[in-house]
């Protein structure tokens, strides 16, 4: 599914905005990545600095922090929770994140509270996709996917 | 664990930005949001603070038309991850009448209009202050 050329997955859970997307990992971990969305608002991203494993991150607190060469800004996070890792191969490579934004995840966390709760501030399915295709349309943001 | 770079574990900072460049400097008007936005974005609670030409940035129509470069990024969508991220924006109130800036015409994403005391209580008080 697409808007604008924006790659969109039904089963993963968004932010309001759309700018991350969250899976649900084993062992009740939540990995976290940026949304074609972000990826095309940020433009080739040459920085990704991520909490250390084992901080604590209150709801509000970002995450991680991504630069481009015209964008910075944070991987917002809505729930309280730990880190759990971060994905070493896109610290290393961070233009993945502009080559396959729902293959390369950005931190894992564990939510301070079940899975089941941190899961109840973000949105998926179809309402997800309505306000999807709705975010897109509203700012006018159209899919920049690098591929070489 | 990978090079010790990726990693954040920084501690709360306080930081003001005090953004004296306009548009007559318009290369020096888009990297002090962009740092801004990523100090904010490092749990820093970032305010910047417009105080003699930097007024004119918060002056609708100004940085909407504004460009650090040819080409470039407008200088209000620069305020505007900054914003996003997590920065206050300040005005100074007394320069407002030497660049003719009515409280009507500063853009909305301005959160405060100030005195020069404030300025002076938010360089003391914080932890890092730059000038731009």
């Amino acid at each position: 599914m697409e808007c604008n050329g924006c790659e969109f997955r039904h089963e993963l859970y968004y932010d309001a905005e759309y700018q991350i997307w969250v899976r649900v990992e084993e062992g009740g971990e939540l990995a976290v990545g940026m949304t074609d969305i972000s990826q095309s608002i940020a433009g080739k991203i040459l920085h990704v600095r991520v909490r250390r494993p084992g901080t604590l991150r209150p709801a509000g607190k970002p995450v991680a922090t991504i630069e481009s060469g015209k964008w910075a800004g944070p991987v917002p996070n809505l729930f309280d929770c730990t880190i759990a890792g971060a994905n070493t191969t896109v610290l290393e490579y961070p233009s993945l994140l502009n080559r396959q934004p729902y293959e390369s995840w950005i931190a894992r966390v564990r939510p301070a509270q079940s899975v089941e709760q941190a899961l109840q501030v973000l949105v998926t399915g179809d309402a997800a996709w309505a306000g999807y295709q709705e975010r897109c349309r509203k700012d006018g943001i159209t899919c920049k996917r690098l591929t070489a | 664990m990978s090079d010790e770079r990726h990693y954040l574990d920084n501690e709360e900072k306080t930081v003001v930005i005090v953004m004296t460049s306009g548009p007559s400097q318009r290369h020096r008007c888009a990297t002090p949001f962009y740092m801004a936005a990523i100090m904010a974005s490092m749990d820093a609670q970032v305010k910047v603070f417009f105080t003699m030409e930097g007024v004119r940035l918060c002056q609708k129509g100004v940085p909407e038309q504004l460009t650090a470069m040819d080409g470039g990024k407008t200088i209000i969508e620069f305020m505007r991850d900054a914003k996003a991220a997590g920065a206050k924006f300040y005005m100074c109130r007394p320069a407002m009448p030497g660049y003719e800036i009515e409280v009507d015409e500063v853009i909305a994403e301005v959160d405060e209009l100030s005195s020069g005391g404030e300025l002076a209580d938010l360089i003391l008080s914080s932890d890092k202050a730059l000038f731009f």
